[in-house]
């Protein structure tokens, strides 16, 4: 809210400056956004009226004026339209300086003499742009100081207020926060009740009280069509940052920025019988102010008449009973509407108005009879006319308000800190209308605006408030312990991210939503979507991160990098059953360019293969410690490669058995971790990316539950290595080779190396040659050469046996 | 007249010392050795002539012949060791390489910035104590509202932008469900934080609609609003590694009370005032506050027997101040020129 410090102090006598209040909000909670001054103090700048206006002989457009400014008359040459005799106007003589830097000199204009400048608003900086010099009220006295009349001595403060403190929307509202926090003299308006001159008044049938438990409405006859509002009040309402339309809309406007009462005026001539507030019916449809259609549901409180709906209440008229140029009978509306009524009704139908924004945080129950009287007040002495009585419908049931128990125990513990007894009363009694004593503590009422003082501890943060947060001592609690040590049971995260990073990944972060089109190229799962996304390319919760990762993978491909190497940790995101949701914590790589960076002394590097990111995923495997090998297969994913992707398992050991069963069924005694391979290269080509893609990814919570290393006895005796070479089908998965053998040689097997793949010269079409380095050591006993050779012969005499295969020459 | 035995010795001594000192490769000096000092040896044949002279003379002679061997011995000896010194000192020198060209391999990546910042964040409050929760992402609306004292239509929750994907169920738009979450499934004391994604519908220069927080609850007898204070001043102070001053501002959280927004003294210009801190010396930083009792109303803790407070930071805004970085956007482009600036 923009609030005019001119217009502040009118209510509140404060020994502070524009900066100095500034300071006292915010340290209480009302956050000062900015101060934004107008322009200031003008010397030479005086009310003048004009005497005789002729036209320059030589100018069309220019006008010879002579300007009465009380101790003087001026001849000054103006340019504008609505100069005309016995205007009063602002003008700036010989030596005056205006806010846009302009210099007040005496002149020839076209030949003609000019004493100085008759002023438009916009040279003064009361609005950005004007047409025509400003035209003052007839109370300004020629001769008068403008800067006075038009208090352009001013700061427009801007307060940030938070939801709680919708008592804060008005002049009214800041100036009594002022007197809590500065102890400030404050005084409030002095608003008499306006007598009717008429008896006629407009017949209300209040249907639903819960929702209103108060509305007031008071007709006015035979208001001045021609009345135009004046211009202080204009200023006001310019400098709060609301645009004069007409005058009864600017009185309304100007009460709500005062009081803190959202006001409506209705054409009396356009209202069909009486007025009505009632619950709305569905289907029901208003043409409301701003020429919008709203089509309303079952449960939106509505102003109506004996035709149907004139107003949303508290939120926007309707158009159709709207007053225009020719009204002369009004019916002012001053109600309460409930928090609880106003509750997102506005947001509803797409709409947020200053009259919703404070029904919303609540309006004082008690205003709507004062803010009918002020404005009565105002739309009298302005437009004129009759006013008939106010008919006010009220129940009975409204706004309780209950007192709060503050102990002064409580407070001292809660805010960590010894108070004074008395100083803590005094600041209730400041905030509160009544306040008393009690064994504990304190009884509070609070007034009847300040919906936010519900509890105890919104009576604790009032008095930390006021005495200051930074009077509140600093203090370390005892702290039991809760972190625990990283557990060996799994992986941590941070290693996780330690080996890839050391295997030169950088780490992404992306958006967990999609866009769909991505998602389909990936899965076939039906994703969860969002209802209302940012943009449709955002509205599908990933279930893979990979589409997000190849997007980065492009953005950098596009950006010269050859070379790039993406992991991502997070979660995705699935759909289990109705209205339930599943998440994976999962980590996804992809890879893209040369396995090495350039360099000198080497070759140039070739590009990455499945090998290459295999031994990435393996090395991230390794890092859970279990000896059974992890399972690569068969595996088919529609965004990769069909000839280049394995799926990732393992076998459920004994640590994993109990976590897996008790999430459920999983067949054969296996887990599937996720999966490995190239990118499809018609994915690879729609994104247009210059080299072959490989990516993994794997549900890190399965893959990274981790065994305790079990200590296994170091032999003594030396080892012995053989080198075999076979030549089998060349479809033959090479891994099939390392179990037969493994399960043939048992634990004198120590290691296994595949140290070479080879096809070509020497080996027959459709074969591979498959060389296989053993390494053999018995535990208890020296291995003997001829221990190796029977070993060796066992190995090949198995793989012979199961696969064909045929020892190469 | 044929010289005398000593006089042959003298000259065969003389020879051996030119020949050893001509000699360059080691080979030449075990081709001396032999011609000197071998069985057939120049001075080994000296000694055969031993039995010619008379009686009285061998042992002499033999004397002599036996140091002028030494000698010799020790010739080569020494000119072995100069020359392998040699062949040391210039292999040395033909293997001198240029120290100053780039060493080989594989090099490192990194981890995300906001990975970066979390971690640290994690390592302050687990060095004070506190425990690492987590909780989903996508949330019902009683964790992430109602729980929180936010009930349906509050005005607090059209500052939450919220992305629905279904009547009730959202994406979390703070960390702060999580907090109903644990309070729901432990007793206090409790003292843990819980970092994650969260989500707001909101997407300009100054927000994403995705970002990440880190959220603090401390429940036990006796907590205050002083308490909190200790904490977060502990908590920026360390992760700022400066003395820096901190200030609480009454604020408005529907789940706290009394509420408070912290700011700190600004890191970049000293509380002097600069562009960051829009001239006024202090930046805002989180929010936070005494956990209102509503919400131990929820979770079912005794608001008269325990007191707590709770907080919520913003990740990328502190890892913005803490590494200077300018445009919150980056974060999520994922650009390599970006990343590689956070080894």
């Amino acid at each position: 809210m923009i609030i005019s410090e001119q217009w502040l102090r009118d209510w509140v006598r404060v020994d502070l400056d524009a900066n100095g209040i500034s300071e006292c909000l915010t340290n209480a909670g009302l956050e000062v956004d900015g101060i934004e001054s107008m322009a200031g103090s003008i010397d030479n700048l005086v009310v003048g009226k004009v005497l005789e206006v002729s036209k320059h002989p030589d100018a069309d457009r220019l006008s010879l004026t002579k300007v009465d400014i009380g101790d003087e008359q001026l001849e000054i040459v103006c340019g504008a339209a609505n100069v005309r005799a016995d205007l009063l106007v602002a003008v700036a003589t010989v030596g005056a300086k205006l806010p846009n830097g302009l210099k007040i000199k005496k002149a020839k204009v076209r030949g003609a003499e000019s004493n100085g400048m008759l002023c438009s608003a916009a040279e003064l900086g009361l609005e950005e742009s004007s047409d025509g010099i400003l035209e003052l009220d007839a109370d300004a006295e020629i001769g008068q100081r403008v800067d006075e009349y038009l208090q352009l001595n001013d700061n427009l403060i801007d307060i940030d207020l938070t939801p709680n403190r919708g008592d804060c929307l008005s002049v009214q509202g800041v100036a009594r926060e002022l007197k809590v926090l500065a102890d400030a003299g404050y005084h409030p308006l002095d608003i008499e009740a306006v007598d009717a001159s008429v008896d006629e008044q407009i017949d209300i049938e209040l249907e639903d009280s819960v929702a209103c438990p108060r509305y007031l409405g008071r007709l006015v006859k035979g208001i001045d069509v021609d009345a135009t509002t004046p211009l202080w009040m204009q200023e006001r309402l310019r400098r709060s940052g609301v645009r004069p339309i007409s005058p009864v809309v600017d009185i309304t406007n100007y009460v709500m920025l005062e009081l803190g009462q959202p006001m409506h005026a209705f054409d009396r001539a356009k209202l069909h019988e009486k007025i009505i507030i009632r619950q709305s019916v569905p289907g029901e449809t208003i043409k409301l102010l701003d020429d919008s259609e709203a089509t309303l549901d079952d449960d939106t409180l509505v102003i109506a008449d004996a035709k149907g709906a004139i107003a949303i209440a508290g939120v926007m008229g309707g158009a159709e009973s709207a007053i225009d140029d020719n009204t002369v009978d009004i019916v002012l509306e001053a109600a309460h509407f409930t928090r609880r009524s106003a509750a997102g009704r506005a947001r509803r139908y797409g709409l947020h108005t200053e009259s919703s924004h404070r029904f919303e945080r609540g309006v004082d129950p008690y205003l709507p009879a004062q803010a009918m009287q002020r404005a009565t007040e105002l739309l009298l002495e302005i437009c004129g006319g009759e006013a008939g009585p106010v008919n006010e419908q009220a129940t009975s049931s409204e706004i309780e308000t209950s007192a709060v128990n503050l102990r002064f125990e409580r407070l001292q513990q809660l805010l960590g800190m010894p108070l004074e007894h008395k100083e803590v009363g005094d600041i209730l009694g400041r905030i509160a209308d009544s306040v008393s004593a009690n064994d504990d503590g304190w009884s509070v009422s609070a007034p009847s605006y300040r919906f936010d003082i519900e509890c105890e501890a919104d009576l604790v943060e009032e008095v930390a408030r006021v005495k200051g947060y930074d009077n509140i001592p600093t203090a370390l609690p005892r702290i039991a312990p809760r972190s625990i040590a990283a557990s060996e049971s799994s992986v941590n995260i941070r290693q996780v991210r330690q080996t890839l990073v050391a295997r030169d990944y950088n780490e992404a972060i992306t958006y967990s939503f999609i866009d769909p089109a991505q998602h389909e190229l990936f899965s076939n799962e039906s994703a969860v979507i969002l209802e209302n996304p940012l943009a449709e390319n955002m509205s599908s919760m990933r279930t893979s991160l990979l589409p997000g990762l190849l997007e980065a993978l492009s953005f950098n491909a596009k950006r010269q990098h050859d070379r790039i190497r993406l992991f991502e940790i997070g979660a995705t995101y699935h759909l289990s059953g109705d209205h339930s949701y599943a998440e994976i914590q999962r980590l996804a790589a992809v890879v893209m360019g040369p396995c090495q960076s350039s360099q000198w002394g080497i070759e140039k590097p070739k590009d990455v293969d499945f090998f290459d990111i295999k031994g990435d995923l393996e090395a991230v495997l390794g890092l859970t410690g279990i000896k059974e090998p992890f399972i690569f297969n068969e595996f088919e994913h529609i965004a990769m490669h069909p000839g280049q992707v394995s799926g990732i398992s393992k076998k459920i050991s004994a640590q994993t058995d109990l976590q897996e069963n008790s999430k459920g069924s999983q067949d054969a005694g296996f887990v599937d971790l996720g999966f490995i391979g190239r990118l499809h290269p018609k994915l690879q080509k729609q994104h247009g990316l210059p080299a072959n893609v490989y990516a993994f990814e794997i549900d890190i919570e399965k893959a990274l539950l981790a065994e305790l290393p079990a200590f296994q006895g170091v032999s003594k005796f030396p080892s012995i290595k053989r080198d075999i070479s076979v030549v089998v089908d060349h479809k033959l998965a090479v891994s099939s080779l390392l179990v037969a053998v493994a399960r043939k040689l048992g634990k004198v097997l120590v290691k296994t190396l595949v140290f070479d793949v080879y096809q070509g010269d020497g080996v027959a079409e459709g074969m591979k040659s498959v060389s296989l380095s053993l390494t053999l050591q018995y535990p208890d006993k020296t291995m003997t050469d001829e221990d190796a050779e029977d070993l060796t012969q066992k190995a090949l005499a198995v793989l012979e046996q199961e696969f064909g295969a045929k020892l190469r020459d | 007249m044929p010289a005398t035995p000593d006089a042959n010795l003298e000259q065969i001594l003389q020879q051996a010392k030119a020949a050893v000192a001509a000699a360059q490769q080691p080979a030449e000096l075990e081709n001396l050795r032999v011609q000197y000092l071998g069985k057939k040896g120049e001075l080994t044949s000296q000694l055969k002539q031993i039995g010619s002279l008379p009686p009285e003379e061998r042992p002499k002679f033999g004397d002599l012949v036996n140091q002028v061997k030494q000698q010799v011995a020790e010739l080569l000896s020494q000119k072995k060791t100069a020359l392998e010194h040699e062949e040391l000192a210039a292999s040395l020198a033909a293997e001198k390489v240029d120290i100053t060209l780039p060493g080989r391999g594989i090099s490192t990546g990194g981890n995300h910035p906001v990975t970066r910042t979390m971690q640290r964040i994690e390592d302050i409050f687990i060095a004070m104590g506190f425990g690492v929760a987590q909780g989903p992402e996508i949330e019902d609306d009683f964790h992430n509202f109602e729980a929180l004292n936010i009930p349906p239509e509050h005005p607090a929750r059209a500052m939450h932008d919220t992305f629905y994907v279904a009547e009730n169920t959202l994406l979390r738009t703070h960390t702060s469900p999580v907090q109903v979450r644990y309070m729901l499934n432990e007793k206090p004391p409790i003292n843990i934080i819980a970092p994650g994604r969260v989500y707001r519908c909101d997407s300009d220069v100054t927000h994403t609609p995705m970002f990440h927080q880190v959220e603090g609850l401390m429940v036990d007898e006796g907590i205050s609003f002083a308490d909190l204070k200790g904490v977060l001043t502990h908590f920026l102070q360390q992760f700022f590694e400066a003395d820096l001053k901190i200030r609480l501002r009454p604020s408005y959280f529907p789940f706290t009370e009394p509420s408070a927004e912290v700011d700190i003294s600004c890191v970049f210009c000293n509380a002097k005032g600069c562009r960051v801190c829009k001239h006024t010396g202090w930046i805002e930083i989180l929010g936070s506050g005494m956990v209102h009792p509503e919400v131990f109303g929820h979770v079912g803790i005794d608001s008269e027997k325990y007191t707590g407070f709770a907080f919520g930071v913003g990740v990328e805004r502190l890892t913005m101040l803490r590494y200077g970085v300018d445009d919150l956007r980056l974060f999520f482009d994922n650009d390599l020129t970006f990343l590689r600036q956070f080894k």
